[in-house]
Formats: C-alpha cells, structure tokens, sequence
C-alpha cells in the first residue's frame, strides 16, 4: 500500500528533523531557565548590566538554553526592538581582533560597511569603547554579548576583551549582559584578577541529572511520538521573521517547524501506541538503562534514536526490540577489535609476538629485531609461516606503526633507523586476545601460539 | 613596524625626523637620511613614507576629506570617508538608541537593585575619607605649586581606588569652577583598554585634541607639548590605570608617561593606579621607579564593617536589607577578599531570589544564604553527583590508582584495570576501551580530571583535579 509508505517516510523525516533542528525546545531546568530569563529580560527592560556564566558538560544543552530563552524572548516586542544581540564563540573568534571586529559588525556601528570594519584592532576597541561609552541607561538599547566557548576567550592577549566588557557591564555606560558558556567548571579560576573582581560571580550551573532513569524512558516517548491533531494546531508557528530582527540569528535561522507536517488520524494513533508499547517493554527499558548508564545528556540519547529512526522504511514500518538492541550494541564494540580483525595473518602473528614480549618484559619497549627475532622462532616450526622474507615483514610491521596500534616512543625524533627503533605497544591485552577469539578463520597453529608464549 | 625601533636612541632620532617632516616640510629628510647608514636610512624612509600617505596634507586624497564639511554626513559616503572622519573626531561614536524610553514606576526591590548595581557610584565613598583627603591634598598641592609630580596608588582589585581618585578629580573640577584652585585638564587612560602599550600615546593625545594618529606621530607631537615651554599652558592631571599592563620589556611608553612631568615646561601631574603594592620594585627598571618617586598610597581590603557600611550607605531610607543580612554578606565577603564589587553583587543576588521567592517586602538572611551558596559555591561536588554511573565509577577508578600507586600522576591503563576490577564487583558491564576513552575525555573537558590529549591512547597520563574526599563525599551522599 504506497500510502503506508508514505506516512512512514514522512515520519522517519519529521522524527529526524525534530532530532536534528529542534533549537528551542528546552526539557528541565525550569529554575536556570527562568534565571536567565529573568536576568536578560531585566537587561533590556530596566538598563541592568549583568554579567553571567552557564557551566555544564558538554551535550548538556547549554547553547539550547541561551536560543530557547532568546526564541521566547525575541516573540516579545518589547525585546528586540530594544535588544542588540552578539553572538562570538571561541573557537571562531579566535583572538581579540577577529572577535572586536565581529562585535562592531553586529552591533552596526559606525565603522563597519556591510559586514566590512574598517581601521586598525586599537582603532576598533577605542572606537567601540568610545561607542559603549556614549550610550546610557534610559537611551539607548542593551547588547546582550553571547560568548560560546568562554575559557577560550580567557586565552587571549591580557583578556583585553573580557577585561573591557566586565568593565563596561559594571559602570554606568551603555547597559549590556554578557553571557559565557563553556563546560569548564574551573572557568573562574583562568580569569585573570582585575577580571575577575569585575565578574559578577553568576554561575548558573546545568546538568542532567544522573540519578533519575525514568526521566529517561519519558524523553524516549517524546522524542519519538507523534503530535496530534489537536497538539500540533496548539504550536504557534516557530519561525520568527528575522528581516523583522535587526539581527542576524545563527540559531534561529532554519529551524524544525512541526507546522510542515501532515499526518493521518489512524496512523498516529498506530505510531504513538507502538511507541508506548516499546517503552513499557522490559527488554527495551534494559538497553535505554545501558545507554543511560554511559552518558546522561540528551545529546548522546538523540544521537541513538537517530540511527534508530533511520531504519524506518517502507518494508520496515516499525521498530522493533531487536532494532534497539542491534543499534545500542554499536556502543559496545571495540574499535579497535575490529581493526584487529580486518589485519592479515602476518600482522596478527607480529601483534602476538609484540604481546609476548610485553608479558616476559612487563610491556618494555621493543624494535623490529626483537619481534623479527621472536617471530621467526615461531615461523621456523610453523608449517604456513615458512619462507616469509623479511621486508615483507618489516612492510607489516611498519603497517601497524601507520595504524597507530605500535607507536614510536619519545616521539621518533631521533635519527635511528627504522628497524631500531624503540616501539610501545597501544593495546591491551585483552583486546588482542578478543581480537585473536574473533579472526575469521585463522590458522590453529597461530591461535595455540597466541595462548603461549612457548613456541 | 615595532621592530624599527630598536634602542631608545633610535626612537628619539625617529620622533625627531618625524617631527621634521610634520613641521618643517620634507625637504630636510632626505639630507639627514643621506647622513646615515644606508640601512637604517632605508628603515626611516619606510616609516616617513607611511606618515607621509596618511598625514602630508598635499595629498590628493587628503584633499578630497578636508573639502568636504563633516555636516554633509550623507549616506554616499564612501567607508574611507567615514574613516577619515572617525579619526579627525568628526564622528561622534553612538549607539543606536531604544525605541521607546525605560519604564519609570519601579518597585521596591527594583530600586534597592539599582542602587547596589557597581556602577552605581555614589558621590561620596564611604570608608575611604582618609584616602581621599590624601589624593585630594597632594592633587591640590600640585595644581596650586604648579609643578609637576607622580603618585602611585595600590591594592586589590574592588578596594575604590578609582573611584576614589576620580572622585577627587571630579571634587577638584568643582573647586576649580569656584576658582579654588587653578583650572586643569583631565586625561585618563586605561592599560587594559588598549591594544599595546604605545597605544597609551595616541590616546593622551586623541583627548587632547580629539584626533586619532598613529602612536609615532602623537609621540612626537606629545613630546614636543609638553619639552617646549608655552605659555599659558595649565596643568594637566593624567590618571594611568592598570599600569602594569603598560610595562613591556622596553618600557619605553612607562619611561616618558613618568620623564614628562620631570621637566618643568610639562606641568603634568601623573596618578598610576595597579594592584600590586611592590610594582615599581619588581617589575619597573630602576630609573623608571626613581622617576615614580616615594608618594605612594595603598589601598587596604575592606574590613567586614566597611562593607557593611558600604551597602546600608547605598540602601539608606530603603527597608529592603534585614540588618543582618547584610552583615552576613559583608563577613563572608571580607573573609574571602574583601573586595566591595563581591559584596553589591551578592546583594544584588538576593535581592533577586527574594524577589522570586517571596511576597515579602525585605531581603532576609535565607535569601542572602541562598545567593551565597550560588556565588562562591563550588560546583564540584554537584557535578560529580550528577555524573553518569560510568563517569563515576571512571572517578573512583583514578582515586583507586592514585591510592594504589600513591603517585598522583596515573596512566589511563592502570584506572582502566581499576576500572575493570570496581565494575566486575559492582556487577556492571565494563565499557570498551574506546568508551572508556571517551568518558575519560569527557570529564578532562568538565576539568574534573587532567588528561593528556586522547592521542596518546592507554598511556594518557591522568590527574585528578577534584580531592578524593569529594569523590567520595559526594557518591556517598548519593548511596544514602
């Protein structure tokens, strides 16, 4: 039936689209969202300076927090027409002349032309201090500054940048907020101590909690349901009319917008009980624990419902138990092990050797003419090993250094030839063994020597 | 362009060229560049010839600027145009301003806010009278003798230092309009607000005259103000914030801000301001801390009084602070660093949470608690609690090697043995190796640990960057 199929491709596209675009959609945190709120709204409404930092892991949804605050905020007309945002991140913006320039271009002053600034870096900051200056309070807008990426901001010459929009959001000039994010919790400590003073001290601290796992099996159901009818008249349309900003948003520029979407009555109603269904079932519940057990943050969660979601098909309308266990299992493989797998014979038989001598010698170093010499012991008795010449071999063994699986101590910087040289071994031994239980049809005769180290 | 100037000689035989070639036409450059080396001859031609594109006013392009009146401002202005009137000061630097004016009625804990807010200076500091009839008394004494001379303030940063001198400064405005004392000028600089060090010439000079050139040009011409002698010349007061930025290897820019006011045709009164109290003897070279001279003043933190002085000075008539609110703000932040900006910014905190929390009109000491907690908290211990259960169990496995070991450094493979040990008697799946890596990367970006760059694999060497005891501190609290 092609309409079946239709419905499920549009599903697999929304469910994807919602995981991937979603920007504004914030879960939890209710008190930090509200803070933030609270302190940017009070920035553009009263003319308060402030100045904060919103710390959490990586994934934890800080930058989510910032656009969903702002997408709430920026509905507001009050706000945007009174509200100039910038937007920097350290990782762009890696040195104080590209980050002031960037400021001057989006708060549109005098000296920037179409996105072009013009003067030197001294001439810009005086030029953009002069303008912070000028302003006040009850005239002019507030700037809110986003700094993404704070601790490396705190890298630059003197924290000039830093220095100067503390300094700004602590005297009586033009009202500005300045936001930093980063996932460093020792953040304050890099600031230098006049910047530090100048620091209002807000922290506002975000993390998943690691401890509540039903949370977990709730955020499974809403990130893979379907909204219905009636719940998808209730969205307001997301998008908002940026020409109407003056600004130019990065993360509000093409968004999820649930409105595209079209789905049967019936069809919902099947997809949303099959949803339920899998997540009451035990065996379901067992592997989100799993995933649950190695990272809490949505971003990880999402990252596996999306592969998840990408194995809905025409001929595979729904997902199975053994779907989610199948993708989930990804998350336990060795790599390694795999690489491990796809080596010729001969580089296993190397790779054996190298453990050998790391077990007699408690994981010494060693060259090709140790493990040449400990290789051929076991090559001469050896009935598929004979008569392999030896640049075939140091061609293997310099194989595995490419691979990273042997590497060069002390960096390989001296002038030793490379049959000499000194190696160490990036392998556990348990993953050699794994990897030597797991070759596809591998010689008994290498799998006995691999058990013992006497050939 | 730094690289030309090499010794100090050099830089005054470079100043003087190019105050020839400003003054006195070119047609002396190029006789006094034959009598050089051909080399150093090329390097100041180089330097004369830039000046000579952006200051000889015989230029054409010049021409086409000084034609065209700053009033006709249109918007066919050209982008360097508008440059050449940001730099003569024809352009005033403006923001764009609100589309409709602030909201006036304000509640109570609105205005408590706005007066705690730093910026909000009030006119008179208190607890720093004595400091202030210092500054004001040897500021006096200058413009009154007419003579020129240097001080040195010190101390922690948030302790008023320059809130107190421009509170003199703005004092001795007043005076001056009353013709108490002479008329002066005011010109303050701030060594964080400038790119480099030799910036701090063109800003002297940029407000004095309201014109941007570049810092070889304003040396020259500053040098020439304030070496030959004029008449009628006032005193001039020039407030040096952040010195110590200002101090470079050469310290050439600290060396003239400090020569000028020995000559006595400067008439330049200099008030450095930095951090540190023992400055001039650590890092200044000799001749520059002679030149500072002994008028030294520090600036002490303020005591848990003074604070609490500061911030009832700031909310007197409001009823919005319980008295001993305040005090508890005002000791713990004197315990720490006695540092005033700490102690209004956690006011300012409480004021909040008790405005959120409460229909009470008053901030009382729950409120003044809570924000403490937020604001000097340290967020380790919340961060191990909500680690993920693996993350947690890699924790205890460092904190098992490090007492293993009884080294603090640790390998990733010997926590990764722990590893598997801890979970083979917690009953957990042990996560691959990879996995292993990736959570072990992911607490060194939390800095909850201190690890090598993950290239190098199972021997990454390992630091654990919070104490033990609040590893286990925190996942005991969790058990319980």
């Amino acid at each position: 039936m092609p309409v079946a199929g239709d419905e499920i491709e549009t599903t697999r596209k929304f469910l994807k689209d919602r995981l991937q675009r979603d920007f504004i959609t914030f879960r939890g945190h209710e008190e930090e969202w509200e803070n933030i709120r609270g302190l940017l709204r009070r920035t553009v409404e009263t003319g308060e300076s402030n100045s904060v930092l919103i710390i959490g892991p990586r994934g934890s949804g800080k930058s989510k927090l910032i656009s969903s605050v702002l997408y709430s905020l920026l509905s507001e007309k009050d706000f945007y027409k009174n509200a100039l945002i910038v937007h920097l991140n350290g990782l762009i913006h890696t040195d104080d002349r590209i980050a002031l320039k960037a400021a001057t271009v989006q708060m549109k002053l005098e000296n920037a032309v179409e996105g072009k600034v013009f003067g030197s870096f001294a001439e810009n900051l005086s030029f953009l201090l002069a303008c912070l200056k000028s302003g006040d309070k009850s005239k002019s807008k507030s700037v809110v500054f986003i700094l993404e990426e704070f601790d490396m901001f705190c890298a630059h010459h003197n924290q000039t940048l830093l220095y100067n929009l503390f300094d700004v959001s602590q005297s009586a000039q033009t009202p500005i907020c300045v936001l930093g994010i980063t996932c460093r919790l020792d953040v304050v400590e890099l600031l230098e101590k006049r910047v530090k003073s100048r620091f209002s001290h807000r922290q506002v601290f975000l993390s998943p909690s690691g401890d509540d796992f039903n949370e977990r099996v709730e955020l499974f159901k809403e990130l893979m349901r379907l909204p219905t009818e009636k719940e998808l008249r209730a969205l307001e349309p997301r998008s908002i009319n940026l020409v109407d900003l003056n600004s130019s948003l990065c993360f509000l520029r093409n968004i999820f917008e649930p409105k595209n979407y079209k789905f049967s009555k019936t069809h919902v109603e099947k997809w949303n009980k099959h949803i339920e269904s899998l997540a009451s079932s035990v065996a379901v519940k067992t592997v989100l624990e799993y995933l649950y057990d190695i990272d809490v943050t949505e971003v990880f969660f999402k990252n596996f419902l999306y592969r998840l979601v990408s194995k809905l098909n025409p001929d595979h309308s729904e997902l199975t138990v053994d779907d989610i266990s199948k993708v989930a299992s990804v998350y336990n493989t060795d790599g390694k092990v795999l690489l491990l797998n796809g080596l010729s014979v001969l580089e296993l038989c190397l790779i054996i050797a190298i453990k050998h001598h790391s077990t007699i010698y408690d994981r010494d170093p060693f060259n090709f003419e140790i493990i040449l010499g400990r290789f051929n012991k076991f090559a001469k008795t050896s009935t598929s090993m004979q008569g392999v010449e030896r640049a075939v071999i140091l061609k293997a063994y310099e194989h595995l250094k490419n691979l990273e699986i042997i590497s060069p101590i002390s960096g390989g910087a001296a002038k030793v030839q490379k049959e000499f040289q000194m190696n160490k071994l990036m392998l556990t031994y348990g993953q050699i063994d794994q990897a030597v239980a797991k070759y596809p049809a591998l010689p008994t005769e290498v799998a006995q020597w691999a058990q013992s180290s006497i050939a | 362009r730094l690289s030309l100037v090499g010794t100090p000689k050099r830089n005054i035989q470079l100043s003087n060229i190019v105050e020839e070639v400003l003054f006195n036409g070119n047609s002396s450059l190029a006789e006094s560049n034959r009598t050089n080396t051909p080399r150093r001859s090329r390097k100041i031609n180089s330097t004369y010839d830039e000046d000579f594109i952006c200051d000889e006013p015989k230029t054409p392009k010049r021409q086409k600027t000084s034609t065209s009146t700053p009033s006709s401002k249109s918007s066919a202005m050209t982008p360097t145009q508008k440059m050449k009137l940001i730099r003569s000061g024809a352009i005033s630097a403006a923001i764009e301003s609100r589309d409709n004016p602030l909201k006036r009625r304000k509640s109570d804990f609105e205005v408590a806010r706005e007066r705690l807010h730093v910026s909000a200076v009030p006119q008179s500091l208190p607890c720093r009278e004595q400091e202030f009839d210092n500054i004001y008394t040897f500021l006096e004494g200058k413009l009154q003798d007419q003579c020129g001379g240097c001080m040195y303030v010190s101390g922690v940063p948030g302790t008023g230092k320059t809130a107190t001198v421009t509170g003199v400064i703005r004092a001795l405005k007043r005076d001056a309009e009353l013709d108490i004392v002479p008329e002066f000028d005011y010109i303050e600089i701030n060594g964080m607000r400038l790119t480099e060090p030799r910036q701090a010439y063109v800003q002297i000079y940029k407000q004095l005259t309201g014109k941007t050139v570049s810092w070889e040009h304003a040396h020259a011409l500053l040098e020439k103000r304030f070496t030959t002698p004029g008449p009628r010349r006032q005193t001039t007061i020039l407030l040096v914030d952040e010195l110590d930025i200002l101090c470079n290897r050469r310290q050439d820019v600290v060396y003239s801000l400090l020569d000028w006011p020995t000559k006595s045709t400067a008439r330049l009164v200099v008030v450095t301001i930095a951090n540190t109290m023992d400055l001039p003897e650590r890092m200044l070279m000799s001749k520059v801390t002679s030149r500072l001279g002994l008028t030294r003043l520090t600036f002490q933190p303020y005591s848990h009084k003074q604070l609490q002085e500061i911030v009832t000075a700031r909310l007197s008539g409001s009823e919005a602070f319980k008295g001993d609110a305040v005090q508890l703000v005002a000791r713990k932040v004197a315990a720490v660093s006695g540092d005033a900006r700490r102690a209004l910014d956690i006011c300012r905190r409480a004021t909040e949470i008790a405005e959120e929390t409460t229909k009470d009109k008053t901030v009382s000491m729950m409120h003044v608690q809570k924000a403490l907690n937020e604001m000097i908290a340290t967020l380790k211990v919340q961060a191990i609690k909500k680690c993920s259960k693996l993350e947690k169990l890699f924790l205890q496995a460092v904190a098992a090697e490090v007492a293993r070991t009884g080294i603090e450094e640790t390998t990733f493979l010997g926590v990764y043995t722990q590893l598997e040990s801890i979970a083979a008697f917690m009953g957990v799946t042990v996560p691959v190796l990879g996995r292993a890596l990736q959570i072990c990367s992911k607490l060194g970006a939390e800095r909850l640990l201190i690890c090598e760059h993950s290239r190098t694999d199972i021997f990454m060497k390992i630091l654990l960057n919070v104490s033990s005891d609040d590893i286990y501190f925190a996942l005991q609290l969790k058990n319980n």
